[in-house]
């Protein structure tokens, strides 16, 4: 291996190897730092809300006319709507996953103002709630008929009873969630709700909170004058259902509106469209990089080849066979990109430590460095293959001419 | 030792076709001191060359120490002329990166040879050019007699059976020239065939035999029983 001389000629024809060393580091601390993020949005994307996603929708209505009886209208609006053909269950709620906007409350296993709160967001929900939603009952029960409380606006008061998500169970109990079952805890510092039952999963309408999975469900039908109705249907029926639930609504009664009426297979989409959009900017931006680094050893390559041509042939006249060329070529570059993957490894953790510090983010897994390492060193081998393949073509006869 | 019969080289372009080499015949025995000269033009460095194996042939029979290089391919090419050629070229081709040292390392590396015989045989050719004391120098600290003695010492490293020496002398004022001239005597006297392209009259006439090429063909040989020792430089007038 021609390890030695190789480095010594680099030492004295320093600038180009430097600089294109340094655009490795930045290229490597960039790239990897953008599959990271890339990474963590797509394993956020692809977190399970936990709701029978492909057979739900979700609309809004706001009444505005004189007559509206916000009361009145819930009650024969579920009806209808839950003795249509195809439908499973329908409930009004406040929210829903992915949405974006929503409730949240602390929840506590003891009373007071100094009581060690955990956050979660809150669904109002009925009987019907649960099938509705189309999560899994671990543990417990699902609130019947007769607990369903009617909520004003105004209203502090909270139901005796609730229904968490495991992982909310776990929150409180210490990371046993099955202790949560038939436990009082406090809402708003001292009112007690009982935990009636634990689901498996649903998660809280913020997809970007670290606590997305702690999620309670209490049994109140609210009078805000607005709200929203969660349907879910026989697999297939989703979206028929979705335009006669609409048609058939506003038939029955035309002084309220009805709005957003959509599957929560668009609601997911959009929710996650700041995150594609994002993810969509860093893989260009990786491409972009990518190229330009190669483009940049290509020309360095093609340059040193173009300068070194007499040099060559003076190898090749001294018994150099062309893959003698090509290796001498290909293992200056790995040289080069050596130096810059060292280097890019330092400044990858670096800006990790930046981006944990400034935007939250996770430490970068141990891994994305030897991988960057190795994608940049066949980037910069691959780069390189083109210019050294021509440098082999060289005639050793050249060594004789006067260029 | 080198034979060839009837060598012909053409260099084609699409619109002109140049014969280098027409007919061309020549024997060098082993242990031989041969000069070509010629004028510009005359196919001496393309001889030089197809010799060196760094150019191939378009017609006739060129065999190296019993090998028929007509059919070998370039690696083949290559290995032969790692193994059995030496080159000293006119303006002396080391690498202007790398020191004395690795400069006449350059063909050793394209050998199976260890570190250790590699270096014993660096220091040794260093030694005969007398170089040894320099060897981390790099070339642009060298004057050009001394540079041209280190391609002396990259080519003796390998211990060739042939020295192709192109205008040797050529980038070397008369005193250096001498010098060289002085140094490839010696070697040639110790057994290595030399054969030294070059336009200098005076300098074929230190060599015991010389050829003289014009139009691509041998137009001339002649023999010289015991060399003319002739010095480089013109004497000073008294």
């Amino acid at each position: 291996m021609e390890i030695k001389p190789i480095l010594s000629a680099l030492s004295r024809n320093k600038t180009g190897a430097l600089l294109i060393a340094l655009q490795i580091a930045l290229t490597m601390t960039i790239i990897v730092n953008s599959v990271f993020m890339i990474q963590q949005r797509q394993g956020q994307m692809e977190r399970e809300s936990g709701i029978d996603e492909k057979n739900t929708f979700l609309f809004s209505y706001m009444g505005f006319a004189d007559d509206f009886n916000e009361k009145t209208r819930i009650v024969e609006d579920l009806d209808y709507i839950r003795k249509m053909p195809g439908i499973v269950a329908a409930v009004q709620t406040n929210s829903a996953p992915l949405t974006g906007g929503g409730w949240s409350m602390g929840l506590a296993r003891e009373t007071g103002p100094d009581a060690d709160g955990v956050g979660t967001a809150i669904y109002f929900v009925d009987e019907q709630g649960v099938d509705a939603f189309g999560v899994k009952l671990l543990a417990g029960r699902n609130f019947t008929a007769d607990e369903i409380i009617w909520r004003e606006r105004t209203s502090n008061d909270w139901p005796g009873q609730g229904v968490v998500t495991k992982a909310l169970a776990s929150d409180l109990f210490d990371g046993d969630w099955q202790a949560a079952l038939g436990k009082t805890v406090y809402i708003n510092e001292t009112q007690p709700i009982n935990i009636i039952g634990i689901v498996e999963k649903m998660q809280a309408p913020w997809n970007g909170w670290r606590g997305v999975e702690r999620t309670l469900l209490v049994p109140n039908r609210t009078l805000f004058g607005g709200g929203r109705i969660m349907v879910r249907t026989e697999p297939g029926e989703r979206d028929r259902l979705m335009k006669e639930v609409e048609e058939q609504l506003f038939a029955n009664y035309k002084g309220r509106l009805i709005r957003n009426v959509r599957s929560m297979e668009e609601i997911r989409t959009e929710s996650y469209q700041a995150h594609n959009g994002m993810n969509t900017i860093l893989k260009v931006l990786i491409v972009c990089l990518t190229v330009v680094t190669a483009l940049g050893i290509i020309g360095l390559a093609s340059f040193s080849v173009n300068r070194r041509k007499k040099q060559i042939g003076t190898r090749r006249a001294l018994g150099a066979r062309k893959k003698d060329i090509l290796r001498y070529f290909m293992l200056e570059n790995f040289l080069i990109t050596s130096v810059g993957v060292v280097v890019g490894a330092a400044m990858t953790i670096g800006l990790n430590m930046v981006l944990v510090d400034m935007l939250n983010l996770p430490k970068i897994d141990w891994y994305y460095i030897p991988a960057g390492m190795l994608l940049l060193w066949f980037i910069g081998q691959l780069a390189v293959f083109g210019p050294a393949k021509k440098a082999c073509q060289i005639s050793p006869a050249l060594a004789t001419r006067s260029v | 030792m080198l034979k060839m019969n009837n060598i012909r080289k053409v260099f084609r372009t699409e619109v002109v076709e140049t014969h280098a080499l027409r007919d061309f015949s020549l024997q060098v025995n082993e242990g031989e001191f041969v000069a070509v000269t010629g004028p510009s033009g005359s196919g001496k460095t393309t001889f030089l060359n197809i010799a060196g194996l760094l150019e191939t042939i378009t017609a006739g029979e060129y065999f190296l120490d019993g090998v028929d290089v007509k059919d070998l391919n370039d690696n083949q090419r290559s290995k032969l002329r790692n193994e059995k050629i030496g080159f000293i070229f006119q303006s002396f081709n080391l690498i202007p990166d790398l020191n004395l040292f690795d400069n006449v390392d350059v063909p050793l590396r394209y050998r199976s040879m260890n570190a250790k015989e590699r270096k014993e045989r660096i220091e040794n050719a260093l030694d005969i050019v007398g170089l040894a004391n320099r060897m981390k120098h790099i070339p642009a600290q060298l004057s050009g007699g001394q540079q041209q003695r280190v391609a002396i010492a990259r080519a003796l490293a390998g211990s060739p059976r042939f020295l192709l020496a192109d205008e040797p002398t050529g980038n070397l004022d008369s005193a250096m020239a001498e010098s060289v001239m002085e140094l490839l005597e010696d070697i040639n006297s110790k057994g290595t065939t030399i054969i030294m392209v070059t336009h200098d009259p005076k300098l074929a006439l230190r060599a015991p035999r010389s050829i003289a090429v014009k139009d691509g063909k041998v137009s001339e040989v002649s023999r010289v029983e015991s060399p003319v020792e002739m010095p480089l430089h013109e004497p000073a007038l008294a």
